[in-house]
């Protein structure tokens, strides 16, 4: 019950900053510009070629789902990475600055309780997220197209293609593939969260989280790198496309979310030994 | 009640307590004075378990902080200079998130504590619209949830006016005739010190160089201040006839002797030596003369040393 209330004042306070908004806002906007994209006659005229080519018939593809899953696919990671590492690389450094932590320690409450509230309520901030993005977007793109439609998916880096002709389909596989984008996407707000456990300011935080991203999706396209590919974070948080596929690569899933997993522990204990060993004084 | 036992501390290897202990028994309003930089917040910081000593130990009633740091901070509530609440939220809200990492939200005893701090009408109002006055009866609010057996307050009257030191004054004095509350309490504002503390500790370079009961040694000896223009060879005079008398001086004005010594006898000594005085009043010692008596005795045997 009481790590109940505490989460609730984490949360509390995360949803009443207006930062924490601002993210919200951007991809308010980003989803009606890719609305407005999909309406153009040039984007129709190539996105039905594109079906064509491989078999499917545009009235039933262009759809809701289908527009969905291209807004997930391309802004979660490039556009919800600086969000997720904005909000988790505030969550102690700026309390910190601030001089909230203070307050805080003159309370009987362990650090590491406070750092798996903290933690606990990034999760809770990042997967809502990646929920509001999809709900939003397919709110917006029924709007657009209407709701009937199933759902076609192709991600030639990960190597899916996948076509759902019923909506239930497509929309429970969409639901399932958010799932896995919000796990993914964990990492970027684990490592952030790393971050602002040091001592360091929040915006530093966020900026070394998204520097370490970018370089990592950057060196994973170098043609050298290739046969490891599989060793880079961002291929692994690419991993969740997987759950597109009409016959459910299980063990290709398990193994790349266990990496996360993983990789999402390390750092919080990192995270935790780098705040445990700190003094905190004005 | 509180027992600060041979605390030492570096930061990056510069000194910042060396070996300061001092204990603060139950009722007590305890004094921590030094200068900026003297090691006061981070002896506060210590009890606190925000900083690690390098050795020694904090107990709050019996209980070591760095070894069970939870359960000491129970009774435990604490006020610092300009606190940082979530502007953002109101009181109310702030109140309730910070009551979270002690326990269960009492919502009766919060309310009884608001109305204590006179913030009834503005609990719900954001807290970016308080005055500085009001951000601190909130941190004495907070502080007071859930009904704490110590108070540490670290700088706690810093920025406020005259009639906002005076209600916290008389709140933690009633504080402490109602409940009995101990209290630590670490200011620059000596004449604070003076009208609410029972004994002080004074720190200077991380060191303690005195510890004691506060109206003795403020009492122990009678002052008086002279006006005079005094060059080189009327200080020496000056210093001669106090030292027969067993008093001590500032060099400039004060002059101290005990209460054994008739003061007629130091100003008749003072005018046939020649100095041309033209006033010689009582003004009895204050915390202030002690303080910087204190100091410059420890400045002048640090130098000799």
């Amino acid at each position: 019950m009481m790590f109940l209330a505490q989460l609730q004042g984490e949360l509390r306070k995360l949803f009443s900053r207006p930062r924490t908004y601002i993210g919200y806002v951007a991809f308010l906007a980003m989803e009606i510009l890719i609305l407005v994209v999909y309406k153009l006659d040039r984007t129709q005229a190539y996105t039905r070629k594109q079906l064509q080519n491989n078999g499917l018939d545009f009235d039933i593809y262009y759809s809701s789902l289908s527009i969905t899953f291209t807004i997930m696919l391309l802004s979660m990671f490039v556009l919800g990475s600086v969000f997720f590492a904005l909000v988790a690389g505030d969550i102690v450094a700026k309390e910190n600055e601030d001089g909230n932590l203070r307050l805080i320690f003159a309370r009987p409450i362990s650090r590491l309780r406070l750092l798996v509230v903290k933690y606990t309520s990034v999760c809770i901030y990042t997967v809502s997220f990646v929920f509001f993005v999809g709900i939003s977007g397919y709110l917006m793109a029924v709007a657009a197209v209407g709701w009937e439609g199933g759902l076609f998916v192709m991600e030639p880096k990960m190597k899916v293609f996948a076509a759902y002709s019923e909506w239930a389909d497509g929309a429970g596989r969409l639901a399932l593939g958010a799932l896995g984008i919000g796990f993914s996407m964990i990492t970027i707000s684990s490592i952030a969260f790393m971050f602002s456990c040091f001592k360091m300011k929040p915006a530093a935080a966020t900026i070394i989280t998204l520097s370490i991203l970018f370089v990592d999706m950057i060196v994973q396209n170098f043609p050298f790198f290739k046969p490891y590919e599989e060793w880079f974070v961002t291929w692994r948080m690419s991993a969740w496309v997987f759950l597109m596929e009409p016959h459910l690569p299980w063990a290709k899933v398990l193994e790349s979310f266990a990496f996360l997993g993983g990789l999402n522990a390390t750092v919080f204990v990192l995270g935790w030994l780098a705040f445990q060993s700190r003094d905190f004084k004005t | 009640m509180l027992v600060i036992d041979n605390l030492w501390k570096n930061f990056n290897g510069a000194p910042a307590l060396q070996g300061v202990s001092f204990a603060v028994e139950k009722g007590q309003i305890y004094g921590l004075l030094g200068h900026n930089g003297a090691g006061k917040s981070t002896t506060l910081g210590i009890i606190l378990g925000m900083v690690a000593a390098q050795s020694g130990d904090v107990r709050i009633d019996g209980i070591s902080v760095t070894q069970d740091r939870s359960r000491a901070l129970r009774k435990v509530g604490a006020i610092f200079e300009a606190p940082s609440f979530y502007d953002y939220l109101s009181g109310w809200q702030n109140l309730k998130i910070l009551m979270s990492y002690s326990g269960p939200f009492d919502e009766k005893l919060t309310r009884e504590v608001v109305e204590r701090v006179d913030l009834t009408k503005r609990i719900d109002s954001k807290v970016r619209t308080y005055s500085h006055g009001m951000r601190q009866r909130l941190a004495l609010a907070q502080a007071l949830l859930p009904e704490p057996e110590i108070l540490l307050l670290d700088e706690p009257t810093d920025g406020l006016d005259p009639e906002g030191i005076k209600w916290f004054r008389d709140f933690i004095l009633g504080l402490r005739a109602e409940r009995g509350m101990t209290v630590l309490f670490n200011s620059h504002l000596l004449g604070e010190v003076e009208q609410m503390c029972d004994r002080i500790a004074i720190l200077q370079g991380g060191k303690r160089v005195f510890e004691g009961p506060i109206k003795g040694l403020v009492e122990e000896q009678q002052g008086y201040e002279i006006s005079a223009e005094l060059n080189p060879d009327l200080t020496k005079i000056v210093d001669q006839v106090l030292a027969s008398a067993g008093g001590s001086w500032d060099g400039v004005s004060r002059l101290f002797m005990s209460h054994d010594v008739d003061p007629a006898t130091i100003l008749r000594s003072l005018v046939q030596a020649g100095v041309p005085l033209r006033s010689f009043a009582r003004k009895d010692r204050s915390l202030e003369d002690l303080y910087m008596e204190i100091k410059q005795q420890h400045t002048t045997n640090t130098r000799s040393a």
